[in-house]
């Protein structure tokens, strides 16, 4: 096969995506090995780290609950504040998971198949962390259910079906469990190994329950693949879906700065580019300690860092067009609102915002910042504090100053709300430093299926 | 022939080889062909004659059925169970019902594909499968490839079955036994589940009971709640006699409801005439006073037929008798005053000018319910 490519130019050469020999057996005990083992003291240390943050979080909400939701920066025009700017932020995290499990699937990207697991275990901790907030936000959190699941009740109401905060419940919801689904049918046969590997004991028993007895069996791949091909499919159409439907909270009102028709796609872009940041990042510390340099090269990382590029190229054009949307609407409202996302008293937040996602990713241009490893951390780094920062500019900056100036009204968050904040990092980092001991990072099956000498 | 086999299983390293061999066992019809491997073999499906999955079909099914009960259910709920108009939009305005029908349809199609796939389909949960007792099965997750040639009736051929398999290229052969089955579930097996669902209720219910009464319960966002300041059935250390509200000053009258100057309605009929003029907006207020109070009892028409269930009891005055169409004005509005029968006094619901103005729509009720050809005219 090497030879018959050389003679191509580079650009078309298939990638290598293995350094040195790699074999299922080997893959298995190189993958499959952590969850028996003692994690190092490194591991510890992170974990004390994210379970401090996750405390102070927890301390913060408890706070909240306590003392009511007066004890956040949100004011009379600013209702959103960092519940909804942090709720945006982590469901658009979760987008890389699915877009590297589902979309990528489709399109045979075969650089996918090491990557996928984590990405997709990121996906769940995201929406999981995306969740507390407009959970939190509704103020009185043990009412949840009351305001936002349409269930018969002895008062006769239902939810309002045209309204874009009730798509909002439907599309996170279904997308953090067709997530859990997807994710866990591609563990069932990872589980099966691990079950086989492991020595008798509690470990084998309950990967022995996980994996619901799965042999292997021919006539049991048949199904599991058209399943797996199926919810591929069904979660490209899912993952497109709900983060234009987290737009269309903004784009179906009529606040200056959020009517407009770009605001779908745009959503969709912004949440690939901060995931794809997210997932680089994680990346690198996992195959680092982890010693999985040889199963995620850097030619997995070159290439999700040309993504990165991409999106960032794609939010470029998107920031044109709202201006060009501003201009061209001879509206006063709109252009006040663009003129206050780069100058005023937020002008900082949107100069950031530029900076970080537009600017910095610029230097993806280049091979050799594509594969160094502190250049791409300083890119993902900007890029997540640049897309948070976007989602701050498009609720803060939006919403403080809109068309009745008697009610305009500055926002300053206060401790808690970066308390909790903080929490929700502390949080997601647990989850992923627990996932990366307990279960496999990397789908076996689907990687030993991929070794090009293993099919006929 | 050998009863006690379940199947031979013959493992291969290499893809293309396990593939051959299926294809060249595969006439000679020595059992059921079936193959166990760590990842899905392209091909194999195909050699062993499986059929193509037929989850497709169940996956569109049930998308379908999702996107239709989404629709039926946002319909329902909007236009029909609870008509709600918003922003002027009709209320079966499907093109806001998409966005949840699209999410439905997802949410079905893939758990029918995930859950139909392993439950339905794959026959999934069995831990008591033959092939998970063999010496292989650690090496079939792992990296090898089996192919198993099952008995399928009491004339099965092991060693033929064996022999096909290590001429064509078998790396090994294991026969694997029909396990000794015990009955699926003994019995000491079924009281220790029983036993161990008692158990997880008792725990339960004892933590909770602790839960509710030893620890000490705080309230949630009380700060809200208890504002400093004096409601009025709070107590208040500030006013002498302890009271939060202020009583009224001796001898207050509030606007509207002077005390009467009458004992009965008859004394009234022959003191008070009815001091508003009847215009239109006075026999409007008139039947909204006499919807709001008397219509529950006298009826709509004041017929005396109420809304009121029959088993409610009492019988309400006929408004259209001749007996009360006698009565002066300002009989009915000391009827109103003062109560009569089972009927309790209005004095404190209604102000002065409610009760004329209910007095003017029951005579209008007299007029109409008894009309005259010239008031027809």
């Amino acid at each position: 096969m090497k030879a018959a490519t050389a003679s191509l130019p580079e650009a078309l050469r298939p990638l290598e995506l293995l350094q040195g020999q790699v074999t299922p057996g080997s893959l298995d005990d190189q993958v499959l090995q952590f969850p028996a083992q003692r994690p190092p003291r490194a591991w510890y240390v992170a974990l004390a780290v994210t379970l401090t943050a996750l405390g102070i979080g927890t301390l913060c909400i408890c706070w909240t609950f306590y003392y009511g939701i007066g004890t956040w920066g949100n004011n009379r025009p600013v209702a959103w504040g960092f519940g909804i700017i942090n709720f945006v932020f982590w469901v658009g995290i979760g987008h890389a998971g699915t877009l590297i499990s589902a979309i990528l699937f489709l399109l045979r990207a075969r650089w996918r198949n090491a990557i996928a697991r984590f990405a997709e275990a990121m996906t769940i901790f995201a929406v999981i962390c995306a969740a507390i907030f407009p959970i939190l936000h509704t103020g009185r959190p043990w009412f949840t259910t009351y305001w936002l699941f349409p269930y018969p009740n002895e008062r006769g109401l239902w939810v309002n079906f045209r309204s874009p905060l009730i798509w909002d419940v439907f599309a996170v919801t279904t997308y953090f469990s067709v997530s859990l689904l997807f994710w866990y049918l591609g563990l069932v046969p990872d589980f099966a190994s691990l079950r086989d590997r492991t020595a008798e004991g509690w470990r084998k028993r309950i990967y022995t329950v996980l994996c619901l007895g799965w042999r292997g069996a021919a006539s049991h791949w048949v199904h599991y693949d058209k399943a797996y091909l199926l919810l591929a499919g069904l979660a490209t159409g899912l993952v497109i879906s709900v983060h234009s439907v987290v737009s269309f909270d903004f784009a179906v009102s009529l606040v200056p700065g959020w009517h407009m028709t770009i605001f779908p796609p745009y959503f969709v872009a912004g949440a690939i580019f901060a995931g794809f940041a997210m997932v680089v990042m994680a990346l690198t510390v996992v195959r680092k300690t982890m010693n999985l340099a040889n199963l995620i090269t850097d030619n997995h990382l070159e290439v999700m860092n040309k993504l990165i590029l991409a999106m960032s190229c794609i939010m470029g054009y998107a920031y044109v067009m709202e201006g060009g949307t501003a201009w061209y609407s001879a509206n006063p409202y709109i252009q006040h609102t663009f003129k206050n996302y780069v100058s005023g008293f937020y002008g900082w937040a949107g100069i950031t915002t530029i900076i970080c996602n537009i600017i910095i990713p610029q230097i993806f241009w280049f091979r050799r910042m594509r594969r160094s490893i502190p250049a791409m951390i300083f890119v993902a780094l900007a890029v997540t504090l640049g897309m948070w920062m976007e989602r701050f500019v498009i609720i803060v900056i939006s919403l403080h100053q809109d068309y009745l100036p008697s009610s305009w009204h500055k926002y300053i968050p206060t401790k808690i709300d970066f308390g909790i904040l903080l929490g929700s990092f502390g949080l997601f980092f647990t989850l992923v430093l627990l996932f990366a001991r307990v279960l496999p990072v990397i789908a076996t099956s689907e990687m030993k299926a991929s070794l090009s000498e293993r099919q006929p | 022939m050998s009863s006690g086999t379940f199947a031979v299983l013959g493992l291969f390293s290499d893809a293309h080889k396990i593939v051959e061999a299926a294809k060249q066992i595969r006439p000679r019809k020595l059992g059921r062909l079936e193959a166990y491997t760590p990842y899905p073999v392209q091909g194999l499906d195909r050699a062993i004659g499986l059929a193509p999955s037929r989850l497709g079909r169940l996956v569109m099914l049930m998308g379908v059925m999702g996107a239709g009960l989404a629709l039926l259910f946002e319909g329902w709920t909007s236009a029909v169970d609870y008509p709600l108009v918003t922003g002027g939009k009709a209320l079966f305005s499907w093109q806001a019902f998409v966005p949840v029908m699209f999410e439905v349809t997802v949410l079905f199609a893939t758990f029918t594909a995930g859950l139909a796939m392993l439950f339905a389909l794959n026959k999934l949960p069995f831990f008591g499968h033959p092939v998970l007792h063999s010496k292989a099965i650690k090496d079939i997750t792992r990296d090898k490839l089996a192919l198993s040639i099952e008995a399928t009736s009491a004339t099965f051929d092991s060693e033929a079955a064996r022999q096909a398999l290590v001429d064509n290229g078998a790396e090994s052969v294991e026969i694997v036994p029909v396990p000794a089955w015990d009955r699926a579930l003994s019995l000491v097996g079924f009281l220790r589940i029983v036993a161990a669902i008692v158990a997880a209720c008792v725990v339960a219910g004892a933590g909770l009971y602790a839960a509710e009464k030893l620890m000490p319960v705080v309230p949630p966002m009380i700060h809200m709640h208890d504002q400093p300041k004096l409601n009025a059935f709070r107590k208040s250390a500030f006013f002498p006699g302890g009271r939060g509200m202020r009583p009224a000053v001796a001898g207050t009258v509030a606007r509207g409801h002077l005390p009467p100057a009458f004992a009965t309605p008859e004394e009234a009929g022959t003191l008070l005439s009815n001091p508003l003029p009847l215009t239109q907006s006075m026999a409007e207020r008139g039947r909204k006073v006499f919807g709001d109070h008397c219509a529950i009892c006298h009826g709509p028409v004041g017929d005396g037929v109420p809304l009121l269930s029959r088993a409610y009891g009492g019988k309400p005055g006929n408004f259209l008798s001749n007996e009360i169409r006698a009565r002066p004005d300002g009989h009915l509005f000391g009827v109103l005053m003062l109560g009569k029968n089972a009927m309790p006094s209005y004095a404190a619901d209604l102000d002065k000018d409610d009760r004329w103005a209910a007095v003017h729509y029951i005579r209008i009720l007299q007029r109409a319910q008894n009309a005259k050809d010239e008031d027809l005219r």
